[in-house]
């Protein structure tokens, strides 16, 4: 029994950080699918988001506002806005000039950035890990106390109805509006959608601020789940979720969840039945291992050799 | 194509000008190596602080046999690489003596270079016990080692007679080095060891670690390493309702774990120096450093200062700039600094360096326990 | 257009804002135990307004500044010129390659310690983009864990001192060749994948390696990494001041000079310097070989190639294993340069610099790739008054560098026969 609640426990906690993965994987699979780059600046944009809420939430302590809603609602709305203005920006400035490139052309490009903004926090927020108020606290008890007090907490709850919040009203945007139609166009020839009058770049830079403000979601959530943010957190949740990305078949969206949530929890598992050191082994070595028995990842279509 | 050769040959030819630039007489240099930028720059600070008002004070006293002392600074970002190029500028400046580095994996290498080259080394903050148990003849330090906090740690767990103790590291040389050590002291009293375990660095989600400690039902949870770790730890495990006491090295006590830890913190145990910012003989100095606005608390900030004196005190006692003659001076006698009597052993570790237990609280404070 | 050139300028001009003024405009600070935000400085805020104000002028009179700027003579007047005459620029060429290496030759027994250690390091990452140079250049194939290869290099040598007494020389094959071998025993998995795929599996793989060396302790020691690694000695002669190993004299002795640490420190160039030397040399060959054809062939047209006749896997794969050679080559230099080796020399940071340096210094030409590592090496050093700003300039020139001259700071050329024009 006890080994069973243990054993749900770590799903738990794998479920929840796998959640958030496939948030910011989002990003990094939908910049893919249409202009076929990895986005690496990605993860700084996620951090910036994470920023950005701890501002707004210490900004609004300030003027003794503490009524949660408002709070929360807040600082979304200002870690969307700032991080979709970056997500915005960092494709204009870094990526549209090399577009159509050789493909490590962008590629660097966009470790440049992710260096770039990296440092810009750094230098206008220091170094230091900065703690970030645990807004919701508390959670639900299960089991008795004497064997093994299962717990989830709201945190962990709300993290799990966001994602799948967002999932839901991503995959209706991208299959019944306009601009998600124009989306899967674009995403299935640049060129012909070109031809056919969809303005490629507006499209391509609604990508980029649709996965940067999922980032910044991410965010604010993992900022009041995990307790703390540094400007350097940014790029290993992002290599985490590109993992994610193309564990599930990058350029899919539910390709993206399914990484995200399995990527979690093997993470977690890892953790919990090995060693937290072999956690990104693991998670490595699991990606390797799926890529070499399927290509294109779990969810992605294979790849036609064109002659 | 002949021009950008020439461009650089320029550029080239620059730095070296820059480089060899500069060779005043009648002044003692001192080289001071840390950070200055990077992710533990914080603590390059706190170096840098505590030499510089050293230097200031030693100067406005008259300097050393009425020489000058003159501060050469080097960043090392804390980074292995960095820190052997900075070591060699360093010979290059015809500097003798050596205040850094701080990072044990920078001190590490840049030390072979200042032994072979002659120069004297004191670090103020590198803890790895694998830097003075080389033979080397001038290396020093004024801070305690991996191997004297972790068994103070460990008996004071002992001696609460815990059933299980979880201890937990963050992979790195002197997070490592501290939880080994105190496993080795556990071990030795008969305690069981319920996990030993490493986390990564730099990682924020602690959910399954915490929940691990929570099924080993442990009484004490000891963790290796520095304080944005800890700090998360404490939080989630919190959240989890984990009832085990933490404790943790002087590279957790610092105020920053409370802004990330918040409640959590209290409760936490500390194994620190004792505070030289709160001695009664060092309450001019503290002075000195709050009238320029600096603060003296840091844990490296006295020890840098010592390092300085030291080095300082021990060419007025040889009465020679030779470094040899310096580092016989300080193995030999015995030196009044911030940080208490300061001597020596044959292998450079100061004969003495006292840890203390102390309880942290959530709003910044600590008590001794006894 | 003015109108819609405006809105848009308007637009650029509040982005800018929004992404500068709640990050740079409010500092989080730590005081005591609470975070408090603190307004940023007047001039600060100014700065960022006049950012603002920049961007929106720049993108309201874009069309203008942009034809300009076009109009001005080319600040590069290479790509104007008519193309040299390809016998004459390779003649240049080499003449001044020729140049470059007496010149290196003779250049640090006349300057400081300080650097000829810094010209030491930027030989090794010479050696480690040359290498990269293979993979990424020549073949095409995006290799972002290449710092694997380069600490299995290191740590081979570091082990086998410790652990078996071997010195430098024979440490140097040994590293080398089981670098390569992880190479190939890497590469023949994962070249199947494609592109991207290809990166983010070399990139798992690198940290993989990086993971393993720091969590077994108890061969790698850890953390703590692995001291007392050996200088290369002078048949049999040591460079340091006392002998450490038995059998050996020193070299201040036998020649009878008094002991100077420089003697090790040039000693060390120079081997840095012939290793580079002959890096550059082995790859040039292979370049002009049947092999170094394929890997260019594959990379610019995979299908075409192979419907040639060209093996996918052999040709990637051999590709793969000289690249990987060649940073093990740089890593043993590297663990005996340092003395001490540690996981933390080996993080992904260094695989995306190496990768710059290559592209930077245009993907495929060698002199370039030599440029380019003397650039990004000794920039940051001259640069240390600004060192806060070093990595920020870093990332920002890497955009740049992309953006207006992404051939790099020499394009590669390759060697071909011109047929003379018909009359």
């Amino acid at each position: 029994m006890q080994d069973l609640l243990y054993f749900f426990q770590q799903l738990i906690n794998g479920l929840t950080i796998g959640s958030t993965y496939a948030l910011i994987a989002i990003g990094y699979t939908m910049v893919y699918g249409i202009i076929g780059m990895i986005n690496f600046a990605h993860g700084e944009v996620y951090m910036i988001g994470a920023y950005t809420a701890l501002i707004a939430i210490t900004g609004l302590a300030t003027l003794g506002i503490t009524w949660l809603p408002l709070v929360l609602i807040v600082a979304l709305i200002c870690a969307v806005l700032v991080s979709s203005s970056m997500g915005w920006a960092v494709e204009r400035v870094a990526y549209r000039p090399v577009r159509g490139r050789h493909r490590l052309i962008p590629l660097i490009s966009a470790i440049g950035m992710s260096i770039f903004l990296q440092n810009y926090v750094h230098l206008a927020q220091g170094s230091r890990n900065i703690g970030f108020p645990a807004l919701i606290e508390g959670g639900f008890q299960f089991g008795s106390e004497d064997t093994f007090p299962m717990s989830i907490s709201y945190i962990q709850i709300t993290i799990f109805i966001t994602t799948l919040i967002c999932m839901t009203a991503l995959s209706l945007f991208i299959s019944r509006s306009r601009i998600g139609r124009a989306c899967r166009a674009v995403s299935q020839d640049l060129g012909m959608a070109n031809l056919l009058g969809i303005d490629t770049n507006r499209i391509i830079s609604a990508t980029f601020v649709i996965g940067a403000s999922l980032a910044a979601v991410a965010g604010l959530l993992l900022g009041m789940y995990y307790g703390s943010v540094d400007p350097l957190f940014g790029f290993i949740a992002g290599l985490k979720a590109f993992t994610a990305a193309v564990l599930g078949g990058i350029g899919s969206i539910p390709g993206a969840m399914l990484g995200g949530l399995i990527l979690g929890v093997a993470e977690s598992m890892t953790s919990g039945y090995l060693s937290g050191e072999y956690k990104d082994v693991v998670s490595f070595s699991l990606l390797i291992l799926i890529l070499l028995f399927k290509p294109t990842g779990l969810l992605g279509k294979p790849e036609v050799e064109k002659i | 194509m002949k021009t950008s050769i020439t461009k650089l040959a320029t550029a080239v030819g620059a730095s070296v000008a820059l480089l060899a630039a500069g060779q005043a007489a009648a002044e003692i240099k001192i080289g001071i190596a840390g950070p200055m930028t990077g992710p533990v720059a914080q603590y390059g600070d706190m170096q840098f602080s505590g030499a510089h008002m050293a230097i200031e004070r030693i100067n406005a006293a008259g300097g050393v046999n009425g020489e000058e002392v003159v501060a050469v600074e080097v960043d090392d970002v804390c980074d292995p690489k960095q820190a052997v190029t900075v070591a060699n500028r360093l010979v290059n400046e015809g500097v003798r003596y050596v205040v850094g580095h701080l990072c044990s994996s920078s001190t590490q290498p840049a030390s072979d270079i200042y032994e072979d080259e002659g120069i004297l080394m004191i670090t103020p903050a590198s803890t790895s016990p694998e830097i003075t148990n080389r033979g080397y003849e001038l290396v020093f330090r004024t801070i305690g080692l991996d191997s004297m906090q972790g068994p103070v740690a460990g008996s004071y767990i002992a001696s609460q007679k815990p059933e299980r103790v979880a201890i937990v590291h963050d992979k790195q040389q002197y997070g490592e080095g501290i939880a080994t050590a105190v496993r080795d002291t556990l071990k030795d009293s008969g305690i069981e060891i319920a996990m030993f375990e490493g986390i990564t660095a730099g990682d924020k989600d602690f959910s399954s670690l915490v929940t691990k400690i929570k099924q080993a039902d442990v009484d004490y949870v000891y963790f290796g390493g520095y304080h944005p770790e800890l700090g998360l730890i404490l939080r989630q495990a919190r959240q989890s309702d984990v009832d085990a006491k933490f404790m943790g090295p002087e590279g957790v006590g610092n105020k920053d774990i409370n802004t990330i830890a918040g409640e959590a913190a209290e409760g936490l145990l500390v194994t620190l120096p004792p505070s030289f910012d709160q001695k009664e003989e060092n309450k001019e100095l503290i002075a000195a450093f709050d009238a320029k606005g600096e603060d003296p608390s840091g844990p490296f900030v006295l020890t840098s200062y010592a390092a300085v004196q030291l080095i300082a005190e021990g060419i007025a006692q040889a009465d020679s700039k030779d470094p040899y003659d310096v580092a016989q001076t300080l193995r030999s006698g015995s030196f009044q600094t911030p940080i208490g009597t300061v001597q020596y052993d044959q292998a450079g570790d100061m004969t003495s360096f006292e840890f203390v237990v102390y309880e942290w609280h959530s709003d910044g404070s600590k008590t001794p326990v006894n | 257009m003015a109108a819609n050139n405006l809105k848009h300028a308007l637009f650029c001009a509040l982005v800018t804002l929004i992404i500068s003024y709640p990050i740079i405009g409010f500092n989080l600070e730590i005081q005591g135990i609470n975070i408090t935000l603190t307004g940023a400085t007047t001039s600060t805020i100014g700065m960022v307004l006049l950012a603002a104000v920049i961007v929106f002028l720049f993108q309201l009179f874009r069309d203008r500044i942009m034809s300009a700027l076009r109009s001005l003579p080319n600040p590069l007047p290479q790509p104007r010129k008519e193309p040299m005459a390809e016998n004459k620029r390779a003649r240049i060429e080499s003449w001044v390659l020729t140049g470059i290496v007496v010149l290196a030759l003779f250049w640090p027994f006349f300057v400081s310690r300080g650097s000829v250690d810094l010209a030491t390091l930027v030989l090794i990452y010479i050696m480690l983009a040359l290498g990269l140079n293979v993979v990424v250049g020549l073949a095409g194939l995006l290799d972002l864990g290449y710092v694997a290869f380069y600490a299995v290099g290191a740590y081979t040598f570091a082990l086998l001192s410790q652990y078996a007494g071997f010195s430098f020389w024979m440490a140097l094959p040994l590293g080398a060749c089981l670098a390569a071998l992880f190479g190939l025993v890497l590469g023949f998995p994962v070249l199947r994948l494609r592109g991207d795929y290809l990166a983010i599996v070399t990139l798992g793989f690198g940290e993989i390696i990086r993971i393993l060396l720091n969590n077994w302790t108890a061969l790698t020691g850890g953390p703590n990494g692995i001291g007392g690694i050996p200088d290369p000695t002078l048949f049999g002669m040591e460079f340091g001041r006392r002998v450490r190993e038995e059998g050996n004299t020193s070299f201040h002795e036998t020649f009878g000079i008094a002991y100077s640490g420089e003697h090790k420190v040039i000693f060390l160039y120079l081997i840095a310097l012939v290793l580079a030397i002959i890096t550059a040399l082995i790859i040039r060959r292979f370049m002009r070989m049947p092999v170094g054809r394929a890997w260019e062939a594959l990379r610019e047209d995979e299908i075409a190639a192979r419907s040639l006749g060209l093996s996918r896997t052999a040709v990637k794969l051999s590709a793969f294993t000289i690249g990987a050679f060649f940073a093990g080559f740089a890593g043993t230099v590297f663990a005996s340069k340092q003395g001490f080796i540690s996981p933390e020399s080996f993080v992904f940071l260094e695989s995306a610099i190496i990768l710059a340096i290559v592209v930077l210094g245009g993907m495929g030409s060698q002199l370039g790739v030599v440029l380019a590592a003397i650039a990004v090496t000794i920039l940051p050093e001259l640069a240390r008054e600004f060192s806060d700003y070093r990595m920020l300039v870093f990332g920002a020139a890497m955009v740049l560098m992309m953006v207006w001259r992404p051939q790099g700071l020499m394009p590669m050329r390759r060697v071909h026969i011109e047929l003379k024009k018909q009359e």
